[in-house]
């Protein structure tokens, strides 16, 4: 597909029109603690798009796989299913939270497919922005490189003078009609590439190696109890690492009544394979079993997810390289370059 | 930047999203209910549309109630039988114990039947020796009722049961049968005995003394965790290869259809790729037994 040219003085109409007509969630500024952070919500007016964020605190798989989800409401013995495919524009995504959405997509389908999910990811058009500022804990430059984002309908790419919109479906084709587009020149998209390619130098952070010799690595250092014991001495087994991560999709199912003490819902929450009961099991008595007690048990099971245990299902780690977990995490253990780099080769 | 690709399908009605939700359970009627332990009671259950449910032995359930919650379940019947189905409940927490206070007559809500069961391909035509100790005679049972309902298709039938104690016996009527049998060669044992107990005392282990296991019998094993390692040993002494050995593994279960993440062990589903696996499979499988 052409790409096209919007001025920079054209942006906002196009914008304004877009949100009039579609909702649009895209990365919007909030501030916590004094410090200015980022959030994907939904637009009300063009202003608040913030196209220079450098990451948002949670990735964007909230909007297809939310927080908390009901899967089935129930009145009494009336049941019904509650896939709620809503028509939306995700506007201004990074490319690494694309990479992450390839990889939820294809776990969420493969198998049996999880139309709670899935039927929400279709209804959405998925513009990814290029990223502008680059967060202090990033290090996507590192990380599965091999592999290009799949599921957007459009890469804009800001230039000088204005942006590059270059569809990649007609959802995102569908999008010109809202802006003063103009058929970009050749060296509009030079610019666009140039925009892209040039922060990739940019990474604070990198993790050494290959995607298969780190899961070969991480793999191999399965074995190595007091290693993983070590790097998880100081885990809170607070589940932040999980929480922020664009990759993670692990959930738990839980039914609650509404006060009439009839109706109610079958729920599924985000949760958190470092938490502790995570795998543990009643056996009834006040007796239980934990399939991976040990914080180091735990630490563990997420690298290995991370790093090895999905490459083959999904053709490289199962991290982007976005940082969140590095900036998130307490004790600042979770970095994965930190852990990663320093497991020596198998 | 990366190349163009094609977008993912059009989106279905939401009427076709509804009866494709994989979380959307159906309803099955109790049509008996038996007591056999102080803490476990056999539900025969009957899909409430009348249909035949399809499944393998060794496949799983999620059973549950609206408001409670659900749990994965082993069948515990084959499918050659009648177009009802057996399930073991265990009193352990709020849905078991909620599903247990209910009687001939109520629905319950079901998904699945979910995962891999016993590979019946590879067990006909050879000697088979089932292991079940304590509650892992439940979802074996769907594969004994098999073997003995289509005895013809398998050779030397050779059934271990190992129970604490002999109140925690299960299926007992299935047991005295079973005794006087002469389809299966059946033994049994109990860790610690009491005054009625006349049978055999200690690990399931000392049942491989009672009989003759050929080199060439397939095992399947269910039971604690901590069970299948001197299993093994014993499969080992007797020169058993670890393709023809299958496990029966449990972990915590939550949605069934592989996405929760909960029973993951290694790089394995045990709800979708399991439960049932070939011990040669798993057996280098960091976290697996």
């Amino acid at each position: 597909m052409s790409s096209h040219f919007i001025k920079e003085s054209d942006f906002a109409a196009f914008l304004a029109g877009l949100i009039k007509e579609k909702k649009v969630v895209g990365p919007v500024a909030k501030t916590s603690r004094q410090q200015e952070k980022f959030v994907f919500a939904q637009l009300e007016r063009g202003e608040d798009l913030r196209l220079d964020y450098d990451v948002t605190i949670l990735p964007p798989k909230k909007e297809f796989f939310p927080t908390q989800q009901d899967l089935v409401r129930f009145d009494g013995p009336r049941r019904e299913g509650c896939v709620t495919p809503e028509e939306k524009v995700l506007f201004g995504v990074h490319f690494y939270d694309v990479k992450a959405l390839d990889m939820t997509d294809l776990l969420f389908q493969e198998r049996n497919d999880d139309r709670n999910y899935t039927a929400r990811r279709e209804a959405a058009t998925v513009v990814i922005s290029n990223i502008q500022k680059v967060s202090p804990r990033a290090f996507w430059s590192s990380i599965g490189a091999e592999i290009q984002p799949q599921g957007h309908d459009a890469w804009l790419s800001r230039i000088a003078g204005g942006y590059v919109l270059e569809p990649r479906t007609p959802k995102g084709a569908a999008l010109l009609r809202f802006g003063k587009f103009a058929t970009a020149t050749p060296a509009q998209i030079a610019a666009a590439r140039q925009a892209n390619d040039a922060v990739a130098a940019q990474c604070p952070e990198r993790l050494q190696g290959t995607s298969e010799s780190n899961a070969r690595k991480v793999r191999a250092a399965f074995g190595q109890e007091e290693l993983w014991t070590k790097l998880a001495e100081d885990c809170f087994s607070c589940g932040s690492c999980n929480t922020v991560c664009p990759t993670c999709y692990c959930f738990d199912v839980q039914d609650w009544w509404n006060v009439d003490q009839k109706s109610g819902a079958r729920t599924r929450y985000w949760d958190s394979c470092l938490t502790e009961d995570f795998a543990k099991i009643s056996l009834g008595a006040g007796a239980t079993e934990n399939f991976r007690e040990s914080r180091g048990e735990r630490f563990r099971h997420r690298f290995m997810r991370k790093a090895a245990y999905l490459n083959e299902k999904l053709g490289g780690p199962a991290c982007v390289g976005c940082g969140r977990c590095s900036a998130a995490c307490t004790a600042d253990i979770a970095d994965p370059t930190a852990v990663i780099n320093n497991i020596p080769e198998a | 930047m990366p190349a163009p690709t094609p977008c993912r399908c059009a989106t279905p009605s939401p009427d076709q999203d509804q009866k494709e939700n994989i979380f959307l359970p159906r309803e099955a009627n109790i049509i008996r209910v038996e007591k056999t332990t102080e803490m476990e009671r056999i539900l025969t259950l009957r899909l409430a549309d009348g249909s035949q449910m399809k499944f393998e032995p060794g496949q799983i359930l999620e059973v549950g109630l609206m408001g409670y919650g659900e749990i994965p379940i082993g069948l515990a019947s084959s499918p050659t039988r009648t177009n009802t189905f057996d399930i073991v409940v265990r009193s352990v927490g709020r849905v078991s114990q909620a599903i247990n206070t209910l009687g001939k007559g109520d629905t319950l809500l079901i998904r699945g039947p979910w995962g891999h069961g016993f590979p019946l391909e590879n067990l006909r035509g050879h000697d088979l020796l089932i292991i079940a100790g304590g509650i892992g005679l439940c979802p074996t049972r769907s594969l004994i009722q098999y073997a003995l309902d289509r005895r013809q298709e398998f050779k030397r039938f050779s059934l271990f049961y190992g129970a604490r104690d002999p109140q925690q016996q299960l299926f007992t009527a299935d047991l005295a049968d079973w005794r006087k049998s002469k389809d299966v060669d059946y033994h049994e044992t109990v860790d610690k005995s009491d005054p009625t107990w006349k049978g055999n005392v200690g690990v399931i282990t000392t049942l491989f003394s009672k009989t003759k296991i050929d080199p060439g019998t397939r095992v399947v094993i269910c039971g604690p965790p901590i069970m299948f390692k001197f299993v093994i040993r014993e499969i080992d002494k007797l020169g058993i290869p670890h393709q023809n050995v299958f496990v029966d593994l449990e972990r915590r279960m939550k949605c069934g259809v592989g996405k929760c993440g909960h029973c993951q062990m290694n790089d394995k589903y045990v709800c979708t790729d399991g439960p049932v696996f070939a011990f040669s499979e798993i057996e280098r499988l960091e976290e697996a037994i």
